[in-house]
């Protein structure tokens, strides 16, 4: 009976991270169908989200086949283990919360293997590991995705601008903003469909090791519905950091251009789904922003594109390292759990209140280019800057005093 | 455990043969749209202009429907 109530509680445990992994997800992922519109004025920052988040909720809800398997071939199957699944989605939402924080797309997919190769090294020893699949897997994608894509969108912004060049802006802006916001579309619904399987997988997964659920079995509604509802909800909470960075921090997205870079992601994003050959959204989303830009001729940030491609090396081990010290503690029965969940909560916290330091919400998501972390970076003001409403209270106060008086 | 290379290829080139078909599919489109308004506003007539415009815009959307058909699992 004790037995019993301890697995419950670790197989709840599980299922609440897997939802919040997803929610991170959601709010990661937001920028890589909606910072080109937002960018160009195509869609209002609000409407964007909801549109996402909504496309999102169906695609999940559409897509219920859900890969048998979540080791990818990075190992063996049989090395996954519930203390496993979970130290690997803690290592996995800690990544993307700190790039999150940075303002840094970077690929939850990767994170998430990431993390549970941390957790299956610290597990059962780094031979377990196969490192060709990294190589095939994470490392020649993560290359070939921007190039694909960067070199679609080159292209395609280029012939843009030379059919429209004598066409009246006012006529032109109408047309490109309507064929940015369905290709943005289509980007989030494909995203809903195949991101949303990965939690309902994880949720799957345990629920068999559990004994919950039928060997072989596909997901439960209430699993589909609740991992729809928590990458919706992340999508709409928005990730204005990343959007701020994928949408101004490359290059400054004009309208024709962000309609060729949108035609870009989402052809690159559903040949790679249906050839043969995965890449991850958010590099094809920002391979086809920067492809622009240079098809544009316009100043490309590479220094920002550096920063980004140095957080994309360094998901995977990062995300490792942290599932796998997840594993150390995941490892310990229930108090292991216990104090993981108190450790992830409070990781969680601190990144929430440096990001506070900076806020970026939809309303001011297209005011600058940059993601600051640290109030010594730089010493730029945004709207929300407390700095901006300190002299507030003098103000008031004064008449106060003088009718005291 | 190899790599391979003919899906890489295959994806490489319908990605970007796609996104510029797409592209000039949109623009063409906006571009006669366009030349067709300036035209009946001068007084002429821009049917034949307005039609061509919708063919191509048409076409556009044909792709945009078939990226759905593909998206949704349900549908293959």
């Amino acid at each position: 009976m004790g037995t019993d109530v301890t697995e419950l509680f670790v197989v709840i445990t599980v299922i609440v991270v897997a939802l919040i992994f997803d929610f991170t997800n959601g709010f990661h992922d937001s920028a890589n169908a909606m910072a080109g519109p937002v960018a160009t004025g195509a869609l209002r920052p609000r409407t964007a989200v909801i549109l996402a988040a909504f496309l999102n909720l169906l695609g999940a809800c559409l897509s219920t086949e859900v890969a048998k398997t979540i080791s990818g071939g990075f190992f063996d199957d049989e090395l996954i283990t519930v203390p496993i699944i979970l130290a690997g989605l803690v290592g996995a939402i800690v990544w993307n919360l700190m790039t999150w924080l940075l303002g840094l797309p970077s690929s939850s997919s990767h994170a998430l293997f990431g993390g549970l190769i941390g957790a299956v090294v610290v597990g059962a020893g780094i031979a377990s590991v196969n490192g060709w699949v990294i190589v095939s897997k994470v490392l020649l994608p993560a290359i070939v995705a921007p190039l694909v894509a960067g070199i679609a969108a080159a292209w395609a912004t280029r012939l843009a601008y030379s059919i429209t060049r004598k066409t009246p802006s006012v006529h032109s802006e109408t047309g490109f903003k309507y064929g940015q916001a369905f290709t943005a579309s289509m980007v989030a619904l494909a995203h809903g469909t195949s991101d949303g399987q990965k939690t309902m997988g994880v949720i799957t997964l345990v629920l068999i090791a559990a004994n919950l659920q039928a060997p072989g079995s596909g997901p439960q509604a209430w699993v589909i519905i609740a991992a729809g509802v928590a990458i919706g909800l992340g999508t709409y909470s928005g990730g204005w950091r990343i959007m701020r960075t994928m949408g101004k921090g490359i290059v400054e997205i004009e309208t024709p251009q962000g309609a060729a870079s949108g035609a870009a992601t989402s052809a690159t994003i559903l040949a790679s789904a249906h050839l043969g050959f995965g890449l991850s959204t958010t590099h094809v989303s920002t391979g086809s922003i920067l492809g622009s830009g240079v098809g544009r001729g316009a100043e490309v940030r590479w220094n920002v594109a550096s920063r980004m491609a140095f957080a994309w090396l360094l998901t995977l081990p990062g995300a490792g390292m942290v599932g796998g010290l997840s594993a150390l503690l995941a490892d310990q029965g229930v108090f292991g759990v216990v104090a993981l969940m108190v450790l992830l909560t409070v990781a969680c916290l601190v990144i929430y209140i440096l990001s506070r330091r900076h806020k970026i919400t939809h309303a001011n998501v297209t005011d600058s280019h940059e993601v600051l972390v640290l109030a010594a970076a730089t010493p730029t003001t945004y709207p929300d800057d407390p700095r901006l409403e300190a002299p507030k209270p003098k103000k008031t106060k004064k008449p106060k005093a003088k009718s005291a008086a | 455990m190899h790599i391979d290379w003919a899906a890489l290829g295959i994806v490489a080139v319908v990605s970007i043969a796609t996104s510029v078909i797409f592209t000039i599919l949109l623009a063409g489109g906006i571009r006669l749209v366009s030349a067709a308004k300036i035209k009946s506003n001068e007084g002429g007539s821009g049917t034949m202009i307005l039609s061509m415009a919708y063919v191509l815009l048409g076409l556009a959307g044909l792709l945009v429907l078939f990226g759905i058909y593909l998206i949704i699992p349900r549908f293959h």
